[in-house]
């Protein structure tokens, strides 16, 4: 009797998983029938929101694209957590036809094949690369055929076009500047002076001359500086276990043994952005997104930026996002009009018009007070490493913690990450 | 007498069918969102797979990963020493209370509900604000009149995360213990009262006994609540696991894995670890507490 009932239950389960494979069949089909040739239709834009002036920002540049392409209307979302739901749409085959693409991010979805490749498209459209900032490009450009777009030969596949970026800068709270009596600092050793008087003078009684978090997307600008790296430049091998970079965080270490630099939550913040704004430091290295968020939150801090400090050269790293289109959208063609209206140079300009983002065009000038920043473009290096490096980047940030509160030597911190760096690039990712 | 055994029969059948009708449904979706996933992620640790599905066969390999993975050791660590604090805190904080709203105390609906309550808040919210109390320069603090970053200290990160969970699910582990006392016969009590047991011995020698099927439940619930800890080292870390790997729990490095790295395969594999670990100790609990007690 109980076996006859549990075959009875089955069947009914199996014939409710039965209609539902069938309707999801059935589903995929109609999909299908729906290929439209010249670029016209919906297509779907989908990238993160950090405040609604950006999202009306990004809806007004929308409207000028509807106005100058009236058959192709955008639909856009501001997902949250960005990268889940992209997971999630990615895998269920059915992404955004344009969103936004990570430098940091890139390497994985491109290896992991969910990027279209856009070389057809440009070469189609004969959309030029060159006003683009190069050094952003190569943050969505991977080794390819070489082919040409108006005489210039671009020798790589091209996954994205960077819609913004920012580097770092140094921010120094000006009233805090004056009680030392000093200048910028321009090198190591002035960064360090300068540390110094501040400090002799009392001019950061609650806090530390200097905040700077225990976190490689800071530390990796100091690196560069002296001329260290992280990955070589074909990006095979890790170059983490090297005296540049230990150099790097020596000096690191050096200026918070001395007591003249503190990581945020040692200071009572979430990050060196909110420390400045708590008067709690007085020198930062943060980009371009700390603008808006001092005006909104602390308003009244006097700070001015000015371009990184130097060591043996120049050296920072450049956030940057691009426009990326799904290998499995439906409707590439519209998709890549919107991406090049939206990296245009008229869509880009109304895009940085409020100085929430720099232009990442050269034929796009950014709104005024931004030259600090702006100089750091032709030699700041995308924050990217390569396929797969999450795991990498969690472990380098949880032994440079440790190094920070002295439970791991500085040797043994970049010995460690070296070897999962290599052990990760061998395995591809 | 008068009835045969087909009429019975026939209707116990309609009994049955009226039981299974009412189960169908959670159990369809106990099959296909429980079951088949459990499965599936055996099928998918045995592969490198990717957003889109099955990269290659590697067959062991993941497993092999796994036992000379460093951070993986770290997250079982971690994980076990957590589990190791908390739940026999949260039983003896649960059972506490449960004794104490058990009695004919005055409020006593207001203790209960007030003990239980800070199990109700969503985790990620207390966590949130958690965060801003245990601040160099938060509550905290200022009362001990210290400046340490409590979650940015791998001494006292997973101690902070131990102390918060033990005070937010004791609430629940009071519930089910008050279930338990509440069927402990009140005929027990009066016979130790004639025979002039004290209060004390009364509880160790009756009450904390009689309670053998709840403290099994309580601790099997406990453990595996435990060994799944992942929101509040997620949000207290930034997702890091840090600072120097204190909150790296099995499920964070698994969701690290998985969600960030997109190694489908590897994270599988960590899942099936995570599931041979919460079974063996369940069966090493039951076990130990007899299994008719278990019942």
């Amino acid at each position: 009797m109980r076996r006859k009932h549990f075959a009875f239950v089955a069947a009914l389960g199996a014939l409710v998983l039965l209609a539902g494979i069938a309707a999801s069949v059935t589903h995929g089909k109609s999909e299908k029938g729906k290929q439209t040739a010249a670029p016209s239709g919906t297509v779907t834009l989908a990238g993160w929101s950090v405040s609604t002036v950006e999202s009306a920002l990004l809806k007004q540049v929308i409207k000028g694209f509807e106005r100058k392409y009236p058959r192709i209307k955008v639909d856009y979302s501001a997902l949250g957590d960005y990268d889940r739901a992209m997971l999630a749409k990615f895998s269920a085959r059915q992404p955004p036809d344009v969103f936004y693409v990570d430098s940091n991010r890139a390497p994985t979805w491109i290896k992991q094949g969910v990027l279209e490749p856009l070389d057809s498209y440009i070469k189609k459209a004969k959309f030029p690369v060159s006003p683009f900032y190069s050094k952003l490009m190569d943050a969505f450009r991977v080794k390819g055929k070489a082919f040409r777009v108006k005489g210039k030969v671009s020798a790589r596949k091209i996954y994205g076009f960077p819609k913004d970026w920012s580097p770092l800068g140094m921010q120094i709270n000006t009233e805090m500047l004056a009680k030392a009596g000093i200048k910028a600092p321009t090198t190591w050793a002035q960064l360090r002076s300068a540390a110094q008087r501040l400090k002799s003078r009392n001019a950061v009684p609650n806090g530390k001359p200097i905040c700077l978090a225990a976190d490689w997307a800071r530390i990796l600008a100091f690196v560069y500086q002296n001329k260290g790296s992280f990955l070589n430049a074909s990006k095979t091998k890790a170059t983490v276990d090297t005296p540049a970079v230990k150099g790097a965080i020596d000096f690191y270490l050096s200026l918070m043994k001395a007591d003249l630099l503190d990581i945020p939550a040692k200071l009572g913040s979430d990050w060196c952005g909110e420390a400045l704004g708590k008067e709690k430091a007085a020198i930062i290295f943060e980009g371009n997104w700390l603008v808006p968020y001092m005006v909104e939150k602390f308003p009244d801090v006097g700070y001015k930026t000015f371009p990184m400090v130097k060591g043996k050269q120049q050296g920072n790293v450049a956030y940057t996002v691009a426009y990326g289109i799904g290998r499995n959208s439906k409707n590439k063609e519209a998709a890549f009009t919107l991406l090049s209206y939206l990296v245009g140079k008229v869509g880009m300009k109304t895009w940085t018009s409020k100085g929430l983002a720099l232009p990442s065009r050269k034929d796009v000038k950014p709104v005024a007070g931004r030259a600090a920043f702006l100089k750091a473009a032709p030699y700041a290096r995308p924050w990217q490493f390569a396929a797969g490096f999450d795991k990498v980047m969690t472990v380098a940030g949880n032994e440079f913690s440790a190094v920070v509160e002295g439970k791991q030597t500085v040797s043994a911190m970049l010995k460690k990450i070296q070897d999962e760096a290599n052990a990760t690039l061998r395995r591809g990712g | 007498m008068a009835r045969s055994g087909r009429g019975l029969g026939s209707e116990r059948v309609r009994e049955a069918l009226v039981g299974y009708a009412f189960i169908v449904i959670p159990m369809f979706s106990f099959l296909v969102f429980s079951i088949y996933p459990l499965f599936y992620a055996l099928y998918i640790s045995r592969y490198e797979w990717g957003i889109l599905g099955k990269i290659e066969p590697l067959g062991l390999e993941n497993y092999r990963e796994l036992l000379r993975d460093d951070l993986f050791g770290k997250a079982v660590k971690n994980t076990l020493l957590y589990t190791a604090v908390v739940v026999p805190c949260q039983m003896a904080l649960g059972l506490g209370m449960a004794v104490i709203v058990n009695q004919a105390l005055r409020f006593r609906t207001f203790f209960r509900a007030a003990f239980y309550f800070p199990s109700l808040a969503s985790s990620a919210a207390i966590t949130a604000i958690a965060i801003f109390i245990l601040s160099s320069d938060g509550l905290l603090n200022s009362l001990l009149g210290t400046d340490r970053a409590w979650f940015a200290d791998s001494d006292t990160a997973l101690p902070s995360i131990m102390g918060l969970n033990i005070w937010t699910t004791s609430g629940t582990m009071m519930l089910f213990y008050l279930a338990s006392l509440q069927s402990i016969s009140t005929d027990v009590y009066e016979a130790a009262a004639i025979d002039g047991a004290r209060t004390w011995r009364t509880f160790w020698k009756i009450t904390f006994p009689l309670l053998k099927p709840g403290h099994f439940f309580v601790l099997v619930v406990s453990v595996i609540g435990s060994l799944q800890l992942f929101d509040q080292a997620f949000i207290a870390s930034g997702g890091g696991g840090g600072p120097n790997y204190a909150t790296t729990t099995m499920v964070l490095y698994l969701f690290q894995t998985t969600v960030q790295d997109f190694r489908f395969g590897y994270g599988a594999a960590l899942g099936v670890a995570l599931f041979v670990l919460i079974f063996t100790l369940t069966l090493i609990q039951r076990l130990l507490f007899g299994r008719t007690e278990a019942a």
